[in-house]
């Protein structure tokens, strides 16, 4: 390759990593936000049924 | 013989308030001695810090912002006492009880923390000139300094006001109050800190970064000011 | 998160954002990844520093400066920070709404927007820092717009600092109000900062000489992908916060009787 050209490219190599990181930990705090707002959404669901469980139970109880 | 009632003016009710502040303070003098004590003994760690350095320029260019340091950390402490007696002694109930404009008490609580500010600046900045500046040669205009320290002094109670009115309801008061005052108030700190550089070290064209320096902070003075007026209503309520 | 137009209707989950917050996901999904692969694939390249030398050409244009990949990092660090600001403006928004009508409903909407502002603030630092890392040789400079913008993370981590310091609900929303309505003022500072000190050196883009065709349509994709992520990230959060809090409700009533 020309020395000319090699310099046209030369930080091309040397920031591939950095862009290569950015990008990845973007998405890696973008994610793991999703990962934890669907396993707080998972947990309420269950509790939720569980509360409703309980509400059927004193319903019949009650009678 | 009939009696007369008369609502005091706002502008009574708010000399009330601010007497009563004061008068406090110079009963008991706590807040002005412990924040005056608290400032020389910053300066003693500056000097520690200092010593390492042997070019006087470079301690003329640090020296600005040294200062501005000081003063943060001293009205920390300052705005974290003025509500903690009211608190105590229930203080706060009582003036709450009063039909009076709740933005009042902003006003005589924030003018009382600029005096006791201010107050303390008189001693601390001399004292700092006499530690740090006397060895070297500041710039011509240096009296200049006193425009940034009202401005910045002026901003920091008027926010610190509003802040340590929050904080004084929360857990772990002292804590808050530093974690929410040193970034709100750092777009003014570090406005001030510029001016207050340029005018110590005095170099050519100094002026041209003083007053534009002077009037961003003044600026955000002004906004602050106004939104935390605004707020207080709503803070001292809850 | 443009819900609550009719004054009347609180925002409550499962209102009609909601069927449009799957799609609004999706489509930003698509749309990010599109804008993704139109950075590096149809984007132009930016040039740098010239280059010693006879100009050389490369696929049918003559170039004579060094190509920058780091720039590409710009096609989502901007969009990110715009997101960033979107979100802490709607939080303004609802603290706004929540001090004129002291509904808790509002107090848990600002809540939840400030959360998206937080996250979106620490990606933008993220591929911000890297690129700092690279291009400026330092993980960390004091220049103007990442000193206020490193202010601004602070006031919004100050914020959830605050709400955890405090045990009563009522306080606490009026509180947290103040401070995102206080933090609001940070963000056209952090905006014009570049502007008014002339020192920064942070890149401006209309002072580095504007965008061509397509590099504006990239940053458009991205732009748009991302204010859909972030919606549906809003929409998201906010549903599952709500179902909590009528969790919480419930069993508090459970307990009474």
């Amino acid at each position: 390759m020309n020395p000319v050209l090699a310099e046209i490219y030369s930080t091309i190599l040397p920031s591939a990593p950095y862009i290569v990181a950015a990008y990845a930990l973007m998405w890696l705090v973008l994610l793991i936000y999703v990962v934890m707002i669907v396993r707080n959404l998972k947990k309420t669901e269950a509790q939720m049924s569980i509360l409703e469980e309980q509400v059927a139970e004193l319903r019949v109880r009650s009678k | 013989m009939s009696v007369v009632l008369k609502t005091p003016s706002t502008f009574q009710q708010y000399k009330t308030l601010l007497r009563k502040d004061l008068e406090q303070e110079f009963r008991t003098k706590e807040m002005l001695t412990s924040m005056g004590i608290y400032a020389l003994l910053v300066l003693v760690v500056f000097g520690a810090a200092l010593g390492q350095t042997t070019q006087a320029l470079d301690l003329l260019q640090v020296s600005g912002g040294l200062l501005w340091t000081l003063i943060v950390f001293t009205s920390l402490l300052g705005l974290n006492r003025s509500f903690n007696h009211e608190k105590e002694q229930g203080c706060l109930e009582g003036i709450l009880l009063v039909p009076l404009d709740r933005s009042v008490i902003f006003l005589a609580k924030a003018t009382s923390n600029v005096l006791f500010l201010l107050a303390v600046e008189v001693i601390t900045v001399p004292l700092f000139y006499f530690f740090f500046l006397t060895a070297v040669t500041p710039g011509e205009s240096f009296w200049l300094l006193v425009l940034p320290l009202l401005v910045g002094t002026i901003g920091m109670a008027g926010i610190g006001t509003l802040l340590s009115t929050i904080t004084v309801n929360t857990r772990g008061k002292d804590v808050m109050l530093a974690v929410l005052f040193v970034p709100i108030i750092f777009p003014l700190l570090f406005a001030c800190a510029s001016a207050t550089t340029a005018i110590i070290v005095g170099a050519e064209g100094a002026l041209d970064v003083f007053y534009p320096a002077l009037l961003l902070a003044a600026g955000y003075d002004v906004i602050m000011l106004l939104l935390s007026w605004v707020l207080y209503d709503f803070v001292i309520s809850a | 998160m443009a819900n609550a137009k009719k004054s009347q209707a609180l925002p409550e989950g499962g209102q009609w954002p909601d069927t449009i917050a799957f799609w609004a996901t999706l489509a930003g999904a698509v749309l990010t990844t599109i804008g993704f692969l139109m950075a590096f694939f149809y984007a132009g390249p930016v040039n740098g520093a010239t280059v010693d030398g006879l100009p050389e050409m490369i696929g049918g244009q003559m170039v004579s400066s060094k190509l920058l990949l780091s720039q590409k990092i710009f096609y989502f660090h901007m969009p990110v920070a715009i997101v960033s600001f979107a979100a802490l403006a709607f939080a303004g928004y609802y603290s706004i709404r929540f001090l004129m009508t002291k509904n808790q409903r509002y107090d848990t909407c600002a809540k939840v927007a400030m959360e998206i502002s937080l996250v979106f603030v620490i990606c933008t630092m993220i591929t911000g820092d890297l690129w700092t890392r690279f291009e400026w040789g330092v993980w960390w400079t004091w220049d103007p717009r990442l000193t206020t913008y490193l202010i601004l993370m602070l006031i919004i981590i100050a914020y959830f600092v605050l709400r955890n310091f405090i045990d009563e609900p009522e306080r606490r929303s009026v509180y947290s109000a103040v401070i995102s309505i206080i933090a609001l003022v940070d963000v056209p500072i952090c905006l014009m900062i570049t502007r008014m000190i002339p020192s920064s050196i942070h890149p401006v883009v209309l002072r580095e000489g504007g965008m061509t065709g397509d590099m504006g349509m990239t940053v458009g994709v991205c732009m748009i992908g991302m204010i859909l992520l972030g919606f549906g990230m809003y929409r998201l959060r906010f549903r599952q916060v709500r179902l909590a809090q009528r969790v919480q409700a419930l069993k508090d009533e459970l307990e009474e009787n």
